[in-house]
């Protein structure tokens, strides 16, 4: 180890120290909220600041098992911008319920810097590493409500199908390097081209270890068939958590698919693509036609997130099919969807407040007359969830759909599900207008009184609401960031 | 570049939007505030689309007004708007109908009227953006804007089914429109792939005109492509078979609302037609124009059938516009000048007359709370000022020579006659089923006794409110001048209308080739 290693780890490396520190500030001053969050917030724009740093420079360390490109970077920074969100939204649920906000921090902190370790890996081991440190965390956050047996119980499923999954894909790792005789991505992929090329064997256990890191990452990312753990995990955490829950790991998740398969495992992207397409199709429409039925609508918002998975995958698929816009597509897709609904599961968090309010549809009645703000915004996020316009999952939708006619030339497969896609976002639109139906077309069961919501909340909900507009009416302030982010992955 | 050099187009669509953020900082509990700046916002907009009409020039051919600006370079999106004479006709109406319809809403509504100002002025910007954006992209940003106000125009202030209604509005709309974005997509990547991976100005709508006339959007694609615009735009019109969310959306919505489902919102669906669809995928067009013709030719007559038996007065006007907008398609796609010409002005005239119709609805709603038209009768003798402009535009809607609603149709039919003889002797047809429909509701509503349930009504039954008559008085106006003087809508959009049929009548040849 020396010092280059050092500096181009350096935010994962003040990322555990932020985590360690917000303890620390918690011993000092226990029970000082204020001093815990402010630590949080400070450090994490600390990190933030490392990461633009250490992005431009753009380096590698440990003999190039950890890699720092722009993808890094974008992805970090996408990590960070989720985590100070989710820490703007949960302090006020918490606090209500007697949880300690110090301890969330930090458990939170330690998810991201396993985030950030996926965005960064050039190597599998380091990749898995990394996903542990994200998913160990979530488990936590997951049950952070010990006391709500609903909690744990979502969090039992999500640990005993998290840890399940992880060894399918540790086991596909293991395949993998009998077969290829390297964990170094770049390796990887020079060895599966030698297969390609018929310059190397292709043996069976090769097309065994890629199902079994396919069934991996589809657990990780709850695409269906292998979803199943996601909508009791999402009902059962705090909503705050949900919230995060629904947006970190997932595009943690879909971090590692990118380093993974679109990095090592390109070469062999014929053989792999047919299966991610039918997990496209298969976990936009299961997604959406399950959350019709629902009348919770954090439940609601846990179908239509594996939806969103679906849609995302879209964007790989095509990008597997030789489209860069596909790639870029599902990163703008990936901070899109984060902004949008992180700041749906706010409202939710921001409305049950209060202990004893349900997230079911009747908590919704009439509230545009009770917090005509809160109802305007979840209007918001909701036109930008279904892709109406001009919205930041419009235009996100739009760059994926882009992407899959684009591909649709060489692959006529995409062309159906670039019109699958857009069925799907018509019948999205029936759930989630059933929301504002709610909000500003009934009136309320009976008196629920108006919570009054702290700065961090506002403050929160100003940045999530802005960015859905302004990414909707301006994409091109991301686009050049995406598309660099992209091709950083090419070799 | 307009003489005064000011972007006028642009100001025409975005005053609205900046009259919804004035209406915004308005006390909610001031509702007179919010109606008087949504008011004199629609004013001031109205009388700009005046001064572009003062100053379009009809001999140029083209669009009038352009401005445009880079948007989203790395897809070849601009913010590029312009008018050629049909969008001018159009933002007109639509300017014109917006204003009339925030005034007719200053007494129905009396709930959350910020909030429904902010509304129609939202919606005032997407469909004026319609008409005048000259990118696709652009253009289906607007498309998409007009759907939410309108969904929460008939969910929150309509009847009693306006949730089932406002819903299935929604859905019905979407549907459509993202499988044309899927096409417009379609659309410019083959654009982009043909200049070898440049997006540049794949979105434009003149550079891809350009693009289709050199036959590059032929064949299969076009024909898919046509048929994903079509959809949507039928949809909008609508068509039979897409026309069921018609009627309960009419029913429910305020009155305003449906003055401008009417008046606008359906003659998006004809503008994107002309403006879209044909020019596009001429050859398309041809290969889809029979199917369409029939529709429209059932569209006619199905609606005209369904109004003669309808108990609901909005329902028969709902259906009765089924029917008018059936000859609108008929006349766009008989691909010849007349035709078109008259489907044009059957565009604008259903816009003024359907509109006025449902004002007078709205009336008549107001002091009753029914719509029953079995319980009406003898309006003549106990509101005869009321009666007197029902019976106006009742004729004009029937068609009565003179007034505006006879010339769109007579020229429709016109141009169909010459094109396909039998549709225009069965769309002929139906004027008589439509007179039939008409004047025997006008004649349960108006004359005879002053029926029982009215009479219970007391001193609710009042005439005519200034304030009412101050809506209709212009649109009853404008149905004589352009009855007695149709040239002056026809000068103005006879660029547009060559301009569609060159590009249409070019492919002509190829297509019938197809056909055979």
């Amino acid at each position: 180890m020396n010092f280059s290693d050092v500096t181009a780890m350096a935010p994962f490396i003040a990322a555990i120290l932020v985590a360690g520190a917000v303890i620390l500030v918690d011993f000092a001053w226990p029970g000082r909220k204020t001093a815990a969050l402010a630590t949080t917030f400070a450090g994490l724009a600390v990190v933030a600041l490392l990461t633009v740093l250490v992005g431009q420079a753009g380096s590698t360390a440990f003999n190039g098992s950890y890699k720092v490109d722009a993808l890094t970077t974008f992805l970090d920074l996408l990590f960070i911008a989720i985590s100070a969100l989710t820490m703007a939204f949960a302090p006020d649920y918490l606090g209500e319920r007697g949880l300690p906000v110090a301890e969330f921090a930090s458990v939170l902190l330690f998810a991201m810097s396993g985030a950030m370790l996926i965005a960064g890996s050039a190597d599998l081991i380091v990749l898995f590493l990394g996903l542990e440190l994200m998913v160990l965390p979530g488990y936590l956050l997951a049950g952070y409500h010990k006391t709500d047996g609903f909690s744990t119980e979502g969090a039992i499923k999500y640990f005993l199908l998290g840890s399940f999954s992880s060894a399918i894909f540790l086991f596909g790792i293991a395949f993998l390097f009998g077969m290829t005789g390297s964990t170094r991505i770049d390796a990887i992929y020079g060895n599966l081209k030698q297969v390609v090329d018929g310059t190397a064997p292709f043996s069976p256990a090769l097309g065994l270890g890629l199902a079994f890191l396919t069934t991996g990452v589809a657990f990780k990312i709850a695409a269906v068939p292998f979803h199943y753990w996601t909508p009791d995990a999402y009902q059962g955490s705090p909503t705050p958590v949900t919230g995060y829950l629904s947006v970190g790991p997932k595009v943690g998740a879909f971090a590692l698919i990118i380093r993974l398969f679109a990095g090592a495992l390109l070469p062999m992207a014929p053989q792999w693509n047919i299966v991610i397409i039918v997990l496209a199709a298969l976990t936009m429409t299961l997604g959406n036609l399950v959350a019709l039925t629902q009348d919770n609508v954090k439940r609601m918002l846990a179908y239509s997130s594996i939806a969103h998975t679906g849609y995302m995958l879209v964007g790989f698929a095509a990008f597997a099919a030789g489209q860069m816009r596909g790639l870029e597509g599902l990163l703008f897709y990936g901070a899109a969807y984060a902004f949008m609904n992180l700041g749906a599961f706010a409202v939710i968090a921001a409305l049950q407040r209060k202990t004893g309010i349900t997230s079911n549809l009747s908590t919704f009645a009439g509230l545009v007359r009770r917090e005509p703000a809160l109802a305007w915004l979840m209007f918001l996020f909701l036109l930008s969830l279904t892709g109406i316009p001009p919205t930041a999952g419009f235009f996100g939708k739009l760059y994926i759909i882009t992407a899959a006619v684009q591909a649709g030339t060489a692959n006529p497969w995409l062309n159906v599900l670039a019109i699958l896609a857009v069925m799907n976002a018509a019948a999205a639109a029936f759930y989630y207008l059933r929301v504002v139906v709610y909000m500003f077309m009934r009136e309320p069961d009976g008196e629920i009184a108006a919570n009054s919501h702290g700065r961090l909340v506002w403050g929160g909900l100003a940045v999530t609401t802005v960015l859905t507009i302004v990414l909707g009416l301006f994409p091109g302030l991301l686009l050049d960031l995406v598309s660099t982010a992209a091709k950083a992955v090419i070799h | 570049m307009t003489t005064s050099g000011l972007p006028l187009l642009s100001i025409v669509t975005f005053l609205p939007l900046v009259g919804a953020l004035v209406v915004a900082l308005t006390k909610s509990s001031q509702p007179n505030q919010a109606r008087y700046v949504a008011f004199g916002f629609a004013v001031a907009t109205w009388v700009v689309s005046l001064v572009m009409l003062t100053q379009f020039v009809t001999t140029t051919p083209g669009t009038q007004f352009g401005e445009s600006a880079s948007w989203i370079p790395a897809f070849g999106i601009n913010y590029k708007v312009g008018a050629d004479g049909l969008s001018l006709v159009l933002v007109v109406l639509t300017t014109t109908l917006s204003a009339i319809s925030i005034l007719a809403s200053f007494l129905p509504i009396q709930n959350r009227v910020k909030e429904y100002m902010i509304s129609f002025l939202i919606l005032e910007v997407g469909m004026t953006g319609v008409f005048v954006a000259q990118d696709l992209f652009l253009f289906y940003i607007f498309w998409e804007v007009v759907l939410v106000p309108m969904y929460l125009i008939i969910g929150i202030w309509g009847g009693k089914n306006r949730i089932y209604a406002t819903i299935k509005f929604v859905l019905y709309t979407l549907v459509g429109s993202l499988l044309m974005l899927v096409a417009i997509l379609a659309t410019a990547y083959t654009f982009a792939s043909s200049q070898g991976g440049s997006w540049t100005n794949a979105f434009d709508l003149q550079t891809l005109i350009a693009f289709a006339g050199a036959g590059h959007l032929n064949g299969t694609f076009g024909i898919l492509a046509f048929g994903a615009f079509a959809l949507a735009f039928a949809i909008k019109v609508p068509m039979f078979p897409f026309h069921t969310w018609l009627p309960d959306a009419h029913v429910e919505a305020p009155t305003a609302g449906s003055v401008i489902l009417a008046g606008v919102l359906l003659k998006l669906g004809g503008y994107g037609f002309i403006r879209f669809a044909l020019p596009l995928f001429p050859e398309a067009a041809h290969w889809w124009a029979p199917l369409i013709i029939v529709l429209s030719l059932i569209g006619i007559i199905y609606g005209a059938i369904v109004a003669l038996v309808q108990p609901d007065l909005k329902k028969l006007v709902a259906y009765s516009s089924v029917s008018h907008m059936g000859f609108v398609t008929l006349g766009i796609f008989a691909f010849n000048q007349q035709a078109l010409q008259g489907a044009i002005l059957q565009m604008v005239n259903h816009g003024l007359i359907t509109g006025a119709l449902f004002l007078l609805v709205g009336v008549i709603y107001e002091r009753t709370h029914d719509r029953t038209i079995a319980k009406m009768g003898g309006l003549g003798s106990a509101t005869p000022v009321y009666a007197a402009a029902f019976g106006f535009f009742v004729f004009a809607s029937v068609g009565l020579p003179g007034l505006s609603g006879f010339v769109g149709e007579f020229l429709t039919l016109l141009g169909t006659f010459a094109a396909i003889p039998a549709a225009a002797v069965v769309a002929t047809f139906v004027m008589i089923l439509a007179a039939g429909y008409l004047l025997w509701m006008f004649q349960r509503v108006a004359f005879g006794e002053l029926s029982e349930f009215l009479k219970g009504l007391g001193d609710h039954l009042v005439d005519m409110k200034p304030i009412e008559a101050m809506t209709l008085v212009p649109l009853g106006v404008l149905v004589v001048v352009f009855g007695l003087f149709p040239g002056l809508i026809l000068e103005v959009i006879s660029g547009s209308v060559n301009a569609t049929l060159a590009a249409v009548q070019q492919a002509a040849p190829i297509a019938l080739g197809l056909l055979r």
